[in-house]
């Protein structure tokens, strides 16, 4: 027992481990913060007494792990081997326990030795993870100290192990991390041939062990003290071996289990069994896809039975209504403002405004269902299906991302190598039903199709991702030959929706949704309006119909008139558009709502085929410019929007032929 | 591990990560770990680009629509040697 001792310990470990409260407690007022030598990484130092002995504690900056990635890692590892602490305490949370053992991993072969405090055992106890210290001391061969800082529970014992440590090096035999076996030789070749030229303070198989991890740090300073040759045949075996490094993390890992398997208690209720049982369906490739398809079938069902009826509504008491007040109290003004306000924009705009209803509905649903956390499987049980089937695709995960939003979709099919396949995913990918256009869907089914618009809408949608699932055979046949999908999903656990997101999300919709109404809608409304006013006053003589009649050809083929290809084309700009112009040019708003003016101009074959093509039409301006991102090329983009056309047109008059001679 | 991880992935198909962790017998938590690993020493990289269903920070998050899918990675080249390599 020396009186007046002084030891240095530092304190270690990865963010969110409660490393600070840690600190604070053993420093209490008399820590002071400073910089590290030459950095802005910031250093808290303090002090405590403990038997005579003056505990001086350094508090690392925390790191996840001690790689040369970041000078925060460099700092701490440099800090551990040039000013060799007496003791290094590696904090961990005892509930994300595997996590943080990573930092243990790489602290055991540094110089110092090690305790391990194992704070927040009380939260860890809440999430039903037990965590069983003397186990862990076992196992790993260091002083394990359970603690709750928060509650100052363990401080005294995590004292009494630092002296006990100090007083008798006897107490510590840790167990290590061993390289994967296959590598044992390598790592002794390059120790073999760095070591006379390792500096002093540097640990001989530490420095072997990050030269072959490829730690920069350490490569270029050994790379300046050791003879070329020798260096030469060091930089040869890293060459050759550059897989190493995952055999060096893999030891740590295979380490951590091992560790964690003695030590480590997991929950056997809770939310985790929750998720695997609904899992078990949801994400069964069989009843996985029947899920989904009734999902769907929901949401269009529930869209329409709710939201129809106050879009009906809307448009009669609201849109019809002003359009009346409008009318009387522009009575006196010129004909042209009267038409202006009353067709363009009470017509148009307004029209478009009573689908609210719709979008609410719509949204909550789909925001639900993100939030619970099942779109994400979406994409999951469509492969497996798939997969089930047969058919093997590299493109299907990628395009099945379009599911939400196309722009995934295209972004995703990055990683797929061959430049081929990779084209061709992206040229598909604006085929995936995303959620923009299965909401278009929901509003213009019942206009269309009235009770059966749940039935079509979720016809069309199967319809869609049956052209996808043959696209992406064929991508496979065509341009793969075989290159097999290896992926790895993550599927968040489900848990309770969160209403308040959900709420946030539904109105941050619904306002930009707005807004577009407001602004770019407008416009459009205005435009056509005028078009269709001048220069007659008559629409059948007007501008618009010179250039709607231009594209009626292609038209009669799918049975719409020129006035439904004006829509068509108007909606490339935002989907809702199609909806004022054909409000515009049927003139909806003041007598009959559109709901009641469009079967009457419409078959069913030909409405269905209108759908087809606003389906499968040109995508929204977001996934253009992401194709064009993607590909580079305007070549490319042009070819897509062009394909995309004869794509959406040609099912739509083969549906349209196909759906006369039935009804 | 890590490269029994590779080995499972270069299998082919698709694999949730708590079926990964489960087969492992590791825990999720360390399974994503490994997996961060894995993408940061060039083995693996997430598919959708920086769209990783985040809508509310994204600046296209008013363009696109609702609907956040799962995140999901894949093998690099690199990946697809080491998997193959795998013992």
């Amino acid at each position: 027992m020396s009186e007046g001792r002084v030891i240095k310990v530092a304190l270690a470990g990865q963010p969110n481990v409660g490393k600070s409260t840690v600190f604070n407690l053993l420093t209490g007022l008399s820590q002071h913060v400073g910089n590290w030598p030459g950095k802005t990484v910031e250093r808290k130092e303090g002090v405590y007494s403990h038997n005579g002995t003056e505990v001086h504690i350094v508090d690392l900056p925390g790191t996840y792990s001690l790689t040369a990635h970041s000078s925060e890692e460099v700092i701490a590892r440099n800090y551990i081997i040039r000013d060799r602490p007496d003791v290094v305490v590696a904090v961990v949370n005892a509930s994300s326990m595997e996590r943080n053992l990573y930092l243990v991993a790489e602290l055991l072969p540094l110089p110092s030795p090690v305790i391990v405090a194992v704070n927040m055992m009380d939260v860890a106890h809440q999430h039903g993870v037990n965590v069983e210290p003397e186990v862990l001391e076992a196992a790993l061969g260091v002083p394990v100290v359970p603690m709750v800082a928060t509650k100052n529970q363990g401080i005294r014992e995590l004292v009494q192990a630092i002296d006990d440590l100090v007083q008798d090096g006897a107490l510590y035999q840790p167990k290590r991390p061993e390289i994967r076996d296959d590598h044992r030789e390598v790592l002794r070749e390059i120790r073999d041939l760095v070591s006379p030229y390792v500096p002093e303070p540097y640990p001989e198989d530490w420095i072997s062990l990050k030269l072959l991890e490829g730690d920069d740090e350490i490569l270029d300073m050994m790379e300046g003290r050791v003879p070329e040759d020798v260096w030469e045949r060091v930089h040869a075996i890293l060459r050759e071996h550059e897989d190493a490094v995952v055999a060096i993390a893999s030891g740590r890992y295979e380490w951590i289990g091992r560790m964690t398997r003695a030590a480590l208690v997991r929950p056997g209720i809770g939310q985790v069994t929750i998720t695997e049982r609904l899992d078990r369906w949801a994400t069964h490739p069989v009843w996985g896809l029947l899920v989904l398809a009734g999902i769907l079938g929901l949401v269009f069902w529930l869209t329409y039975s709710v939201g129809a009826p106050i879009q009906g509504l809307l448009e009669t008491y609201v849109v019809g209504g002003s359009a009346q007040l409008a009318e009387n109290v522009l009575a006196g003004a010129p004909a042209w403002l009267g038409g202006l306000v009353v067709d363009g924009v009470i017509g148009g705009v307004g029209t478009v405004i009573t689908f609210i209803p719709i979008l609410v509905i719509f949204f909550a649903f789909m925001g639900l269902l993100e939030d619970v956390g099942y779109m994400a499987r979406a994409g999951y049980v469509m492969d497996r299906f798939m997969h089930l089937m047969g058919l093997h695709g590299k493109s299907f995960i990628p395009l099945f991302l379009g599911f939400g939003c196309n722009v995934p979709a295209v972004m995703g099919a990055r990683v797929i190598e061959s430049r081929r396949g990779h084209l061709l995913t992206i040229m598909l990918a604006p085929l995936v039903p995303c959620t923009a256009r299965m909401m278009v869907l929901a509003y213009f089914t019942p206009l269309f199709f009235g009770a059966a618009a749940p039935l079509v809408a979720w016809g069309l949608v199967g319809l869609s991702l049956a052209v996808l699932a043959v696209s992406g055979v064929v991508i496979n046949k065509v341009a793969f030959g075989g290159e097999l999908s290896a992926f790895i999903m993550e599927l968040p656990l489900y848990h309770v929706p969160n209403w308040q997101t959900i709420g946030i999300l539904i109105w941050q919709r619904s306002l930009s949704f707005l807004k577009r109404a407001g602004t770019l809608i407008l416009v459009v409304s205005v435009v056509l309006w005028a078009l269709a006013a001048l220069p007659t006053g008559e629409i059948e003589t007007s501008f618009l119909a010179g250039m709607g009649r231009l594209m009626a050809p292609v038209g009669a083929l799918m049975g719409l008139s020129w006035k439904m290809m004006v829509a068509l084309f108007t909606s490339f700009i935002a989907k809702e558009n199609a909806i004022a112009s054909l409000a515009v040019i049927y003139g909806a708003g003041e007598e009959a709502g559109l709901a009641e003016i469009l079967p009457q101009v419409l078959t069913p074959a030909a409405a269905l085929s209108y759908l087809v093509v606003q389906m499968l039409f040109v995508p929204c301006v977001a996934t253009v410019a992401t194709v064009f991102s993607e590909t580079n090329s305007w070549k490319w983009t042009l070819f897509n929007l062009l394909l995309l056309l004869v794509i959406s047109f040609g099912l739509g008059i083969l549906v349209f032929q196909i759906a006369s001679l039935v009804t | 591990m890590l490269e029994l991880l590779l080995k499972t992935i270069g299998q082919g198909g698709v694999h949730s990560k708590s079926e990964l962790a489960r087969s492992m017998g590791v825990g999720e938590d360390l399974l994503a770990q490994m997996v961060e690993d894995l993408v940061r020493m060039g083995y693996l990289e997430p598919v959708g680009g920086e769209c990783t269903g985040g809508c509310t920070d994204c600046p296209m998050g008013d363009l696109c629509a609702v609907g956040g899918h799962g995140k999901a990675w894949t093998l690099t080249e690199k990946g697809r040697r080491a998997a193959d390599k795998a013992p």
